[in-house]
């Protein structure tokens, strides 16, 4: 009997250690008190007073921006990458690809940050472009670790789709980009969709890359945040939080019931 | 006009004058260090239904996918009506291939699926959807044309696999084990709906399949492969009744093989001395060979009678233990174990529904065969 009550409660205890901690930052984003430790009664005001400050409306449309761009550029990018790798044979520097596409997912992310600011100040310097830092450069550093984590994802996806579908295309008069955009493309819009929403929360999420690379004026979500939080932890960040979560949450659910709807058709398949 | 009869009664092979419709001229394919196909060469004739039958590993496949262009040859030529087609895209190529796996476009209806080839051709729209709605008619998938591949059973979809192929009226139709997913219910049901098909349209077949009965049944002719090599070509009863090696022999349906030495050669009979038979057996034509040389004589379980009683003669006889008997309703088939020590098969028509006198297990019988029964082979 010892076993049955054994799992229970290290299941309970792991959940709050997980959860414990995002419940009572949703329930103190309704509390009416200046001070976050102190319980003092029920209100929203600071989500009035987040809807109506500009700095983090600003900023929030900014991260919005950059993510929503920076994903469609990574899922383009990691694609084409993924396509090549998977598709083309062992050519001669596959293995540096393979290696290189990769190489995001585990760089430091200091070291991507300060390499693309000195990278962007160089270019600045030699060819006039991009003129100084802002939006552009933060899409452009984005991109090139996002597009990783989209390269992965498609070519596990690619790697596992019946090749013979391609061929068929080919057989029946497509041309090699035909057969990209009528077979593969739809064939693997599950990963493409899966790595767009990877890439939009990695973007979404980033704070360190984007300190590095940004300028006056382009001052992402976490950035605001993260300065905020400097100065003291103040209810209306809590408010932010839980709208986030709110979001991020609905994303997953609407993900995961869209993922088991076209498992569900393929495995009758 | 010779076309109003079937291409195997007119057997165009037979006829040096005859061009072939596809050549397939000292063919090889090598991936690496492995050959994968050796130094084929193949006359295949307008209308054919051409099986090549062979085990996995065999080069069937390759030499398939040569055809259809997704590989290229490493030497020799590929000609399809009189053109070079050796290193012709495969969306350049008068073929179409029906895969094994049918390689249906999931995100694509029945109808768009088959429509997909005309469309790619440029065919305008309205013309293309009354050719496949012909086509979906044909193969009786008509109230089927809305569905998704994933929505339809592995019959539908073998038949909509097949429609997508003909719809573009190829020269050459390609099928990589076209009956392998189905059930065998199933599979004998389309084996004869598939030569109907062909022979409706006339259109020249060529069928890679690892199953004998398949190859059998379908095809004007068999080209049978063993490790990259074609190792005969015939009708389907020449491969069976006159097999030229013990691997075709072997290969396509049963056959009980006795190696033997020749002690007698006549121009109109041998003789073989056979330790392994435990009899001399006697070929009743001549045979080019030498005295001494080593033969194999090869019969098949059919043409194997056994009794209770001594057939008499002094040849072509032999005594043995029934083994096994295996009912498998129109015949049985006997596992004999002769004196030599050799296991042969017999097989018997279950002509009758209750057979009392029938010979059972452990029962001591005589095996025979006639002096044309079996075929000598020299390899």
């Amino acid at each position: 009997m010892r076993r049955g009550l054994f799992l229970p409660v290290v299941c309970t205890l792991g959940f709050v250690f997980l959860y414990a901690p995002i419940v009572s930052l949703v329930v103190y984003s309704f509390n009416d008190s200046r001070l976050v430790t102190v319980w003092g009664g029920f209100s929203t005001r600071w989500y009035v007073q987040l809807f109506t400050d500009p700095q983090i409306l600003g900023a929030a449309w900014i991260s919005l921006q950059v993510a929503a761009i920076s994903a469609t550029l990574a899922v383009a990018l990691g694609t084409l990458a993924a396509y090549v790798l998977t598709r083309f044979g062992p050519f001669r520097g596959r293995a540096i690809l393979t290696g290189m596409a990769t190489a995001p997912l585990v760089m430091p992310e200091v070291i991507t940050g300060l390499s693309l600011l000195l990278l962007f100040v160089a270019m600045e310097q030699i060819i006039g472009w991009p003129g100084g830092r802002g939006m552009t450069t933060i899409i452009i550093a984005h991109v090139t670790f996002c597009m990783a984590y989209v390269a992965v994802v498609v070519q596990s996806r690619l790697s596992g789709m019946d090749e013979s579908l391609e061929e068929a295309a080919m057989d029946l008069g497509a041309r090699p980009v035909r057969v990209f955009f009528d077979v593969t493309i739809p064939v693997i819009a599950p990963a493409l969709v899966a790595g767009w929403l990877l890439a939009f929360t990695l973007s979404l999420d980033d704070l360190v890359i984007a300190s590095f690379v940004t300028g006056p004026g382009a001052s992402t979500l976490p950035m605001i945040i993260f300065s905020k939080v400097r100065l003291g932890v103040s209810p209306d960040i809590n408010a932010l939080a839980t709208i986030i979560i709110a979001v991020v949450a609905l994303g997953v659910v609407v993900a995961t019931w869209q993922m088991r709807r076209s498992m569900r058709g393929r495995r009758t398949s | 006009m010779p076309d109003t009869q079937t291409v195997a009664a007119r057997k165009p092979w037979l006829d040096p004058a005859q061009k072939p419709f596809v050549r397939i001229q000292k063919v090889t394919k090598k991936f690496g260090d492995f050959t994968a196909v050796w130094d084929v060469s193949l006359d295949i004739f307008k209308g054919e239904l051409f099986c090549l039958l062979g085990g996995s590993g065999s080069g069937k496949s390759t030499l398939l996918r040569m055809i259809a262009g997704f590989e290229a040859p490493t030497s020799g030529r590929i000609e399809i009506d009189g053109q070079d087609m050796t290193h012709v895209a495969p969306y350049d190529r008068p073929t179409n291939m029906m895969f094994q796996s049918y390689a249906l476009f999931p995100h694509m209806t029945v109808e768009r699926n088959v429509a997909y080839g005309l469309l790619r051709e440029g065919m305008a729209r309205d013309k293309a959807m009354e050719r496949v709605a012909a086509m979906l008619k044909l193969v009786q998938l008509t109230p089927f044309a809305g569905r998704k591949p994933h929505q339809l059973s592995g019959g539908q979809r073998q038949r909509v696999a097949l429609a997508r192929a003909l719809v573009k009226r190829p020269k050459l139709l390609l099928l990589d084990e076209p009956l392998g997913a189905l059930d065998k219910k199933l599979r004998e049901e389309t084996q004869f709906e598939l030569v109907k098909i062909q022979e409706t349209l006339g259109i020249t077949f060529m069928v890679v399949t690892h199953d004998q009965e398949e190859a059998m049944t379908l095809s004007s002719r068999i080209g049978v492969m063993n490790e990259g090599e074609i190792v005969q070509v015939g009708e389907p009863n020449e491969i069976y009744e006159f097999p030229h090696s013990r691997f075709v022999a072997d290969f396509v349906g049963s056959v009980n093989i006795f190696e033997g030495r020749v002690i007698e050669d006549e121009p109109d009979f041998i003789r073989l001395a056979s330790p392994e038979a435990g009899c001399d057996i006697h070929v009743g034509h001549g045979v080019a060979c030498t005295l001494n040389q080593t033969l194999w004589y090869a019969v098949r379980p059919e043409k194997m009678r056994l009794s209770r009683t001594d057939p008499g003669g002094a040849f072509n006889r032999v005594q043995g233990v029934v083994q096994e008997i295996a009912y498998l309703g129109n015949l049985s088939i006997f596992r004999v174990r002769l004196d030599s020590g050799k296991v042969v098969r017999a097989t018997r028509a279950n002509v009758a529904r209750v057979d009392e006198e029938a010979i059972s297990w452990d029962e001591r019988v005589w095996v025979s065969w006639t002096d044309t029964a079996g075929v000598v082979l020299n390899r």
